[in-house]
């Protein structure tokens, strides 16, 4: 099936498809620009099929007990690893089909021999699923290590959510073409090309572009095709063995420790906190629902994440102060969406914690809201002063106004955030709520950015009505914590 | 141990006391509870998993509402005045939820906030209350690495943080070791006869029921089908142990039938 799909997308649909952009596409393979790019795009494609399966080992739950399962069955662990790559294989399989494909479809009008072809598409496959087998091997690795104790449980959902990070960084270095100049420029110190040419798929690259310049005339590029094609080959043979050869240590249930963490007394921001909730009751609800969520290094991750990006937008599309102030506002969504769902992520029992004491409920909803804010505030502070500093912006009354009516903004789109999630209330991150939560939230918050400013081109109500928003929506949120059963 | 409960002061009282759930109400996880808790005694409700036990806690600790009926806790309306009710009672979830990255200590902090405890007051009796269950060398380690045990024993602590006169323990000892449910077990004794406290203990696990209990009901689909002491249990369903009373009053499976499955899967 996927072979007929492919034999059709390869010979007639694609070929079809991109005979108009011949002419063009000549152009592009003879210039300087086409290993480069290449390069980036199968690099991207190996990136995201080796981070997919490792990210998602580390976010899941339950990964050891499945382990367990298997380990107590009959069956030898690398035929485990083996059968959960060929099981994912089939899928996965459809981003090789599409990678041949494309190459083969803009190449094949070239006049490519049918050897050349089959090269193409065989490097192709090998990068892909290659690139696949690592993840696969890593995530198995992951999985059983990282994921055997409930700090390393932690430290993986960390890591699950900074993979993403160097993945958007090259996405958006190509977006603006940075990475291309970079790749380019002759004075450039050499460090980003060598280190690209070490990936496979930067061998495939220089195979299908030199195929590209040499239609018909795999002579001409004989030695370059046979190193690159050989390595690819010698590579995958050694990664498949190793693989396995790492499969006993992947698969193990070993006791693991990863030692006790024990706290000290409260540091003088847990203390500042509590002062700010009044100092006795609420202070202390305060304090402790901020350790728990602090204590998380993956809620730390999200603001490593969103300093990240807004670091690597800054250096890609972001030119002038107010390119950067947009940004903020933009961040402020992120945020949003990184509180979706937070106040309730603990499971209905830890909710019932609240709703067993008087008065719980409010005091629940006003101490996650706080938290939330304590949250946006200081990372917004740090946006609009990285922009400050990289435009060399005075501390002037504008500037601070401009700064609060964000602050306030991003605050008030943090209580929608809370609201939902309280009105929706979901238990985890895998739930139709979640999903319905996460998307209600980017579709509120950017409703109420795009109707005032594009719509209404009343730019100020922007951040009167993401609060209004809030609140009626953190009012709905309480009836329903309220009385839930 | 309580005997001549005639003559104490009702604590828990339930009239027509239900929860329905679904559809038209087809599920009803407890269908018109009558019951009564005198003060001072250790009551003990029974029945086998999803017969209501867990719903009739909920309900007396105003977490949930009634669908019908009502009910008093020391003297408060289960619906007209749920703060009153949550401030005179503690409870020990059969599931319940920790903030797993606060330490014990902290934990406790956490639970007596919630419950308004002075702050003064409050730093002595977890100090207190950690060293009686002996968790007082690990107060600063975070609950992630606790056990199960030590996860019970913190929960149970923190359902005595607000000193209540009205313990709810649920499922207590299910997920303890022999040494930390003996432990538990002496402490409810402990609170029952010295501390004065009323206990409502829901279990399935009939031995300590029995050893602790003053009294018993056994619920079974949402219905209290029996009240009174191990022996009128016992005597009420004409047999000799409580566990032989407790199969026939919530029928029980036949012998017969528990390895029926294997006629249908013998290999050949």
């Amino acid at each position: 099936m996927a072979g007929g799909v492919l034999a059709a997308w390869v010979f007639y649909l694609a070929p079809m498809l991109v005979q108009s952009m011949v002419g063009e596409f000549q152009e592009l393979l003879v210039s300087q620009v086409a290993v480069a790019l290449f390069e980036i795009i199968l690099f991207i494609f190996s990136l995201f099929l080796v981070l997919i399966p490792v990210s998602n080992a580390l976010k899941e739950e339950g990964g050891v007990a499945q382990v367990e399962l298997m380990l107590k069955a009959p069956v030898r662990p690398g035929d485990v690893l083996v059968g959960e790559f060929m099981g994912k294989t089939v899928i996965y399989g459809i981003f090789a089909t599409l990678a041949a494909g494309l190459f083969t479809a803009l190449l094949t009008p070239l006049g490519l021999s049918y050897v050349q072809t089959a090269l193409i598409i065989l490097m192709a496959f090998l990068t892909c699923l290659g690139s696949f087998w690592v993840g696969t091997v890593i995530a198995a690795v992951a999985r059983t290590t990282i994921g055997r104790t409930a700090k390393g449980k932690d430290i993986g959902k960390a890591l699950a959510f900074i993979l993403a990070l160097p993945m958007v960084a090259v996405f958006y270095a190509m977006i603006n073409g940075n990475i291309f100049t970079l790749l380019l420029d002759p004075g450039t110190d050499g460090l980003v090309k060598t280190l690209l040419g070490l990936f496979p798929s930067s061998w495939a690259a220089e195979v299908i572009v030199a195929f590209a310049r040499n239609p018909a005339n795999i002579g001409a590029v004989g030695m370059l095709t046979a190193t690159r094609v050989g390595g690819m080959l010698v590579f995958m043979a050694a990664t498949l063995a190793i693989g396995w050869k790492v499969t006993d240590r992947a698969y193990s249930l070993e006791p693991a420790s990863m030692g006790v963490t024990v706290v000290g007394p409260d540091g003088a921001f847990f203390r500042a906190v509590k002062r700010l909730g009044g100092g006795g009751s609420f202070g202390s609800l305060m304090v402790s629902s901020l350790k728990d969520y602090s204590r998380r290094m993956e809620n730390l991750s999200q603001i490593g994440y969103i300093l990240g990006l807004v670091v690597v937008m800054n250096f890609t599309f972001v030119d002038d102060a107010s390119g950067a102030q947009m940004m903020g506002l933009l961040m402020s969504t992120v945020m949003a969406l990184f509180l979706c769902s937070e106040a309730t992520i603990r499971g209905k029992e830890a909710l019932f914690i609240y709703r067993k004491t008087p008065g719980g409920v409010a005091r629940l909803m006003k101490a996650k809201l706080l938290q939330a804010w304590l949250f946006v505030i200081p990372v917004m502070v740090a946006i609009w002063g990285f922009s400050a500093w990289r435009f060399n912006l005075a501390f002037s009354v504008p500037f601070l106004m401009g700064m609060g009516n964000a602050l306030l903004t991003a605050m008030g789109n943090a209580t929608i955030s809370m609201g939902l999630s309280f009105t929706n209330p979901a238990y985890t991150q895998k739930s139709t709520a979640y999903m319905i939560n996460f998307q209600g939230i980017a579709f509120i918050v950017l409703g109420t950015m795009i109707l005032p400013d594009m719509v209404l081109d009343m730019p100020w109500l922007q951040m009167p009505l993401a609060w209004a928003v809030g609140l009626v929506l953190l009012y709905t949120g309480y009836r329903k914590l309220s009385n839930m059963e | 141990m309580v005997n001549g409960v005639d003559n104490m002061n009702s604590l828990i009282e339930t009239k027509s006391l239900s929860k329905y759930y679904g559809k038209g109400n087809e599920i009803k996880a407890v269908d018109g509870l009558d019951l009564t808790v005198y003060e001072g005694e250790t009551f003990g409700l029974l029945g086998p998993n999803g017969a209501g036990k867990t719903t009739v806690v909920r309900l007396l600790n105003c977490i949930i509402k009634p669908s019908g009926g009502t009910a008093s806790v020391k003297g408060y309306d289960i619906l007209d005045e749920p703060d009153d009710v949550k401030r005179v009672t503690g409870m020990l979830a059969e599931s319940p939820g920790l903030y797993e990255k606060l330490s014990g200590y902290e934990f406790l902090e956490f639970m007596g906030a919630l419950y308004d405890v002075h702050g003064d007051i409050l730093a002595g009796r977890i100090d207190e209350l950690l060293k009686l269950f002996d968790l007082d060398d690990r107060r600063d380690h975070l609950i992630e690495g606790y056990s199960s045990g030590m996860k019970q024993k913190l929960l149970l602590a923190a359902a005595l943080i607000h000193d209540p006169p009205i313990v709810f323990l649920d499922e207590p000892t299910s997920t303890l070791d022999p040494r930390a449910a003996h432990m538990v077990k002496e402490l409810i004794e402990e609170l029952a006869d010295s501390a004065g406290k009323t206990i409502f203990m829901c279990s399935h696990l009939l031995p300590v029921v029995e050893e602790l209990c003053d009294r018993i009901g056994i619920i079974n689909q949402g219905r209290l089908i029996a009240v009174g002491t191990v022996e009128e249990i016992i005597a009420q369903a004409g047999k000799e142990t409580l566990e032989e009373a407790f199969i026939a009053l919530t029928g029980g499976v036949d012998n017969g039938e528990l390895l029926a499955w294997r006629e249908h899967n013998v290999q050949p």
